[in-house]
């Protein structure tokens, strides 16, 4: 339903919704008959006609330096028709800026750093082909030493991985209050050391393009999460006007953070397309995604809490160590520490270290999950010290702003996730129940989290009504597999009344669709339905006038459905019949994302509670159920909201009890080379059900759609609140992640001995 | 990437050992490990001989005596689902239906799960390890939480087959076919463990076949079974398999067999764990007593000293569960 009058939402933004008829439906996909059949062109699936087949060399040591690149004989074998080694033209595009913007590498660069970084590419008529010729690139290494364990990083003698040694960057941090202070003036202090494991986002379509030149003009098709970065840094890396790239992105089998910038592959999939006068297919293989493209960096966090006998927090302490790899690549989180509960003394500390393993990347709120499973086990532990129940140190501490911007909420739903889910769970009657003796042990726990990014301000949609009554959205927000175009026909279909199947979305190319930031950092729906609503909002406003012109009616007095514009005394015209409509041929409306509500931060909470059987002989871990309970703001369509917590919270699984990149540490080896030894969590490792309570504090504040993210908070706090139960049920604190049985049972025994 | 390969389908034992005379051939059960070894480059066939149409290497059958016949291409769903097998052969329905995940037991046979090749990351990945001829162990003092506790030595892989601790436990035989004959080898010596030969893990000669498997007769007061633990829900190898075959006489145990996986380089036979069994009653302190007997002798490496506890516990939670009845 409309309003114009602006209030609420920031300057300039409309009214927010009260009730709507199809926002916050659970309405299927509008492309599900699409993914469903297969029908769905992901860009893995895109061939073009006359199109080559590109493969990279990778380096097959950790850390070396490449002397000498021979590509004489490659370069004749059969099929191959480009090839591109380190003394090539766009082998020196600087890669890999540090924090002060300076590249710390090259597209193909001599120094290796990590066992797979690039070393030359091939384009041939077949992939075999380009592959046989890849066996015959000569190339002479000087093998290096190199360090694998970020923990090893900066002792003495350790090997450098950069020459100016293995920090990334200074020591930093944030302090307020006074940390010793505050655990001076405790009634309790815990202090804990967590570690999680690399983790690696290996999405269902790996990572590809599809590069295609026509004269200087550039396109690119490019499993991506932003087609708008992608191509401002494929612009800038091949010294090419804006104008002249095009990056399209259709249908994208997941990002969860590592398709948000530009990856070499691209870059090298442009150069060889050029070099060889044909369009070049560079798709990863399921190991190159594994070794390349980054991963959420491993932690060792250590976290001091102290509180009153009341539960009063009075100091939190972070001392955070985490490496992004070979590269610059943020490791570690202060958010939480920082930002999830009321806290005077607060100082955190992060140390980030270079080690010779693949860099980093934005993985799903990034440094949150790990800092969640220190954080929330240090609560749960100050708890038990306290005896204190550990919902109820959490309720002692609730913030109602950021402490680390001096910014208060629009809302915060923490409070109502903590509540609420404790009594849909049973939460104290579970607690009670659990069971302490015998081979199958049960408990439960909960973690609370939050999001600390409120979303890029800019996005522009386009709505356009059509001479017969149906619709089109252009947008250039990319649906990584989370519903997007969906959501955002519902908000023309809101507004307009059009049916949802007579809306068509076009979305995700620069070539024709408007900016939109990439679809990461849980932005995707505050940002693009803001400016989508606004578009449809103006479309609204010039029918409503056609409609008032032809029924003699007032604007105010129409309303919009089911195609048709129906009047106070309930007569229905369609739009198709709309003379003044049929003359304009079309109604366009450009909208804009408002600002943000100026002097606050609009962030999603969630609290997640968990029930699990730990079989004590084994370490065998079993889900009983879990409940996500996400302050989200409204829900825009109840499935893909469902979709969205059912994805966090096995991902929090996986983050939690299965995930592991494993390198050999001897020579840096990547050992987890597929989906075999990487071991993503199956069907029967979540539990039969997991619930969602969505907690929408109506909002009026945040943005106009009244929606804030969830694709991160969905996910936060997963792992934690299965570490908090699996310490209910067993009395070990499981400090590593993943909590394997192996790490489980052996920290069972040494609890028996 | 798969590299190119011929392929050839026999319609008869006989012509499948014909085609397999020549050294590059190799056979093609399932091929759910066949292709990952190529893929990885730890088996370079020119050409596969499938052996989906071989008659002789077909059919579960339960012969009148009660023992059973099991072709070496039947598929495991096949095997797990069957009611002789679930009823009389526990442990070998349990072993099959523990195997990977829903496509891999249909696709994968009986013959490929017992001939499959180690999964060691060392010996899957790029590393001259000693079983591809180099001459070092790189587990040994590497990433060793999936290795050996017990049998290392030269090469400290783990056998990774559910199905060869159950047959071995079970007393079954294997029927083998090749150039030069046919000869039957007990389950408990098809294995080969690295001190004999670090380069395979099977007596079978090249251009042999493993034509069927024969599985005694359960003897009156038989109760078997197998357990796992991995470390996920599905779509795993054991981290610690345990297949356990008992004769009860009255409450006591008459003959007990007790066959590990995921902790040697071939299905470990515990005979301590047997002794500990044999004369008493299945009780808390016979259980104890065979799940500590279980991993006596063990030698954790750096990485996999958790196998000791769960080894211990695998063998109690299985035993617990055969007691129950
Ligand atoms: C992801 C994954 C998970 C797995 N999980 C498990 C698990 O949990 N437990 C487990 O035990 N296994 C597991 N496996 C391993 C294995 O692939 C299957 O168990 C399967 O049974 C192998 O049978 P196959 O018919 O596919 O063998 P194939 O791949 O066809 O053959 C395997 C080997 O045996 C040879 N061979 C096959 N049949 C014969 C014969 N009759 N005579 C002589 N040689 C023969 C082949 O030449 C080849 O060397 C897993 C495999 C994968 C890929």
């Amino acid at each position: 339903m409309s309003g114009e009058a602006s209030a609420g939402a920031g300057p300039g933004a409309p009214e927010p919704w009260g009730e709507t008829r199809v926002v916050g439906k659970p309405l299927p996909r509008i492309d599900a008959w699409e993914r469903v059949t297969g029908a769905a062109v992901f860009t893995r699936d895109l061939t073009l006609p006359d199109m080559l087949h590109a493969a990279v060399l990778r380096c097959p040591h950790a850390h070396a330096r490449v002397r000498r690149v021979d590509l004489a004989v490659a370069a004749r074998r059969p099929g191959v028709r480009a090839v591109l080694g380190p003394d090539g033209p766009g082998a020196a595009i600087p890669w890999y800026p540090d924090r002060e913007g300076k590249p710390t590498s090259r597209l193909l660069d001599p120094d290796c750093r990590y066992q797979g970084e690039e070393v030359a590419a091939v384009a041939a008529e077949t992939l075999a082909q380009a592959q046989e010729a890849l066996a015959a690139v000569a190339v002479e290494y000087e093998v290096l030493p190199a360090v694998t364990d970020m923990e090893r990083a900066l002792d003495a003698g350790a090997p450098a991985v950069h020459a100016r040694g293995n920090r990334q960057g200074e020591r930093f941090g944030y302090s307020r209050g006074d940390l010793e202070q505050g655990l001076a003036q405790a009634d309790a202090v815990v202090e804990l050391t967590t570690r999680s494991a690399c983790s690696v986002h290996t999405p269902m379509e790996v990572h590809c393009s599809v590069a295609h030149w026509e004269g200087h003009q550039l396109t690119v098709w490019d499993s991506t999460q932003g087609v708008f970065a992608v191509r401002a840094e494929l612009a800038a890396a091949l010294g090419l006007p804006l104008s002249s790239v095009r990056v399209v992105s259709h249908f994208v089998g997941g990002g969860f953070g590592g398709k948000l910038q530009l990856s070499k592959h691209t870059v090298l999939a442009a150069l060889l397309a050029r070099a060889a006068g044909r369009p070049v297919k560079l798709a990863l293989s399921r190991e190159e995604t594994l070794r390349c493209v980054g991963n959420r960096p491993p932690n060792r966090l250590t976290v001091r809490a102290g509180a009153r006998r009341d539960g009063t927090l009075t100091a939190l302490g972070l001392e955070a160590l985490g490496t992004g790899g070979a590269y610059p690549a943020s490791a570690t989180s202060g958010l939480l520490v920082g930002d999830l509960y009321r806290c005077a003394n607060v100082r955190t500390a992060h140390d980030n270290v270079h080690v010779n393993a693949g860099p980093g990347r934005a993985f799903r709120a990034p440094g949150v999950p790990p800092a969640a499973f220190a954080l929330e086990q240090a609560m749960d532990a100050l708890a038990e010290k306290l005896g204190l129940d550990p919902l109820e140190l959490r309720l002692a501490n609730l913030p109602t702003g950021s402490q680390t911007r001096g910014l208060p909420f629009t809302s915060t739903g923490l409070e109502r996730c903590l509540r609420e889910g404790a009594r849909a769970f049973g939460w104290r009657e579970a607690r009670a129940r659990a069971r302490d003796a015998g081979p199958l042990r049960r408990g439960v726990g909960l973690a609370a989290g939050m999001w600390g990014y409120e979303g890029d301000p800019r996005a522009t949609a386009l709505v356009t009504l059509l001479a017969d009554g149906s619709a089109t959205l252009n947008t250039g927000a990319v649906d990584i597999g989370t519903g997007t175009r969906t959501v955002l026909a519902q908000v023309v279909a809101e507004e307009l009344g059009v049916p949802l199947e007579r809306i068509a979305v076009e979305n995700a190319d620069t070539g024709t669709t408007q900016f939109s930031p990439p679809s990461g950092g849980s932005q995707t729906v505050l940002v693009n339905a803001p400016a989508v609503r606004a578009a449809a909002l103006e479309v609204r406003r010039k029918l409503l006038g056609i409609a008032a012109g032809e029924l003699h009616a007032a604007p105010g007095s129409l309303r919009l459905e089911g195609g048709a514009v129906v009047t106070a005394a309930g007569r229905r015209v369609l739009l198709k019949d709309l003379a003044g409509l049929a003359e304009r041929v079309s109604l366009v409306g450009v909208g804009e994302r408002a600002p943000h509500p100026p002097g606050k931060l609009a962030l999603p909470f969630a609290a997640h509670f968990a029930e699990v059987e730990v079989d004590v002989r084994t370490g065998q871990v079993r889900l009983l159920r879990l409940l996500a309970v996400q302050d989200s703001g409204r829900v825009m369509n109840a499935l893909t909201f469902e979709n969205q917590v059912h994805g966090g919270v096995v991902m929090g699984l996986g983050f939690g009890l299965t995930e592991e990149r494993v390198l050999d540490h001897a020579t840096g080896a990547l050992l987890s080379r597929g989906w075999h030894d990487y071991q993503l969590p199956t069907a029967l490792d979540a539990p039969a059900s997991i619930d969602w309570l969505p907690v929408d504090p109506h909002d009026r504040e945040c943005n106009s759609v009244g929606a804030k993210g969830l694709g991160e908070p969905a996910h936060i706090p997963t792992a934690a609140a299965v570490a908090n139960a699996i310490h209910h049920a067993t009395g070990v604190r499981p400090l590593e992640a993943p909590m394997t049985p192996p790490r489980l049972v052996a920290l069972l025994a040494r609890a028996r001995s | 990437m798969l590299p190119a390969f011929a392929y050839a389908r026999p319609g008869s034992l006989r012509e499948a050992l014909d085609l397999l005379k020549d050294a590059a051939s190799a056979p093609l059960a399932g091929g759910t490990d066949l292709q990952g070894c190529m893929e990885d480059g730890v088996a370079r066939p020119a050409r596969l001989v499938s052996l989906a149409a071989v008659p002789e290497l077909r059919g579960l059958e339960v012969r009148p005596d009660g023992s059973l016949r099991i072709g070496a291409a039947t598929p495991l769903a096949e095997l797990a689902a069957h009611p002789a097998v679930r009823q009389r052969h526990a442990a070998l329905a349990r072993a099959a239906a523990s195997v990977g995940s829903p496509q891999l037991r249909n696709q994968g046979t009986l013959g490929g799960n017992l001939l499959q090749r180690p999964r060691c990351w060392y010996f899957r990945g790029d590393f001259p390890c000693a079983r591809k001829g180099g001459g070092t162990c790189y587990a040994q003092d590497g990433r060793n939480a999936r290795h050996a506790i017990l049998g290392g030595g030269r090469c400290v892989m783990v056998h990774p087959s559910d199905t060869a601790p159950a047959l071995v436990a079970l007393d079954a035989v294997v029927q083998l076919a090749g150039p030069r004959g046919a000869r039957r080898v007990p389950a408990g010596e098809l294995f080969v463990g690295p001190e004999r030969d670090v380069r395979r893990e099977t007596v079978l000669a090249p251009g042999e076949l493993l034509v069927e498997v024969l599985v005694p007769a359960a003897p009156p007061g038989a109760r078997s079974g197998y357990d796992k633990a991995r470390a996920r829900g599905s779509f795993d190898f054991a981290l610690v398999g345990a297949a356990v075959a008992l004769v009860l006489r009255g409450r006591s145990v008459e003959r007990a067999r007790v066959v590990l996986g995921g902790v040697a380089p071939l299905p470990w036979r515990s005979r301590p764990a047997e002794q500990a069994l044999e004369g008493r009653a299945l009780d808390e302190g016979s259980l104890a007593a065979a799940a500590e007997a279980a991993v006596a002798g063990a030698d954790p490496l750096a990485e996999n000293g958790y196998k000791v506890a769960m080894t211990r516990g695998i063998v109690q939670r299985l035993l617990a569960s055969l007691a129950a009845g």
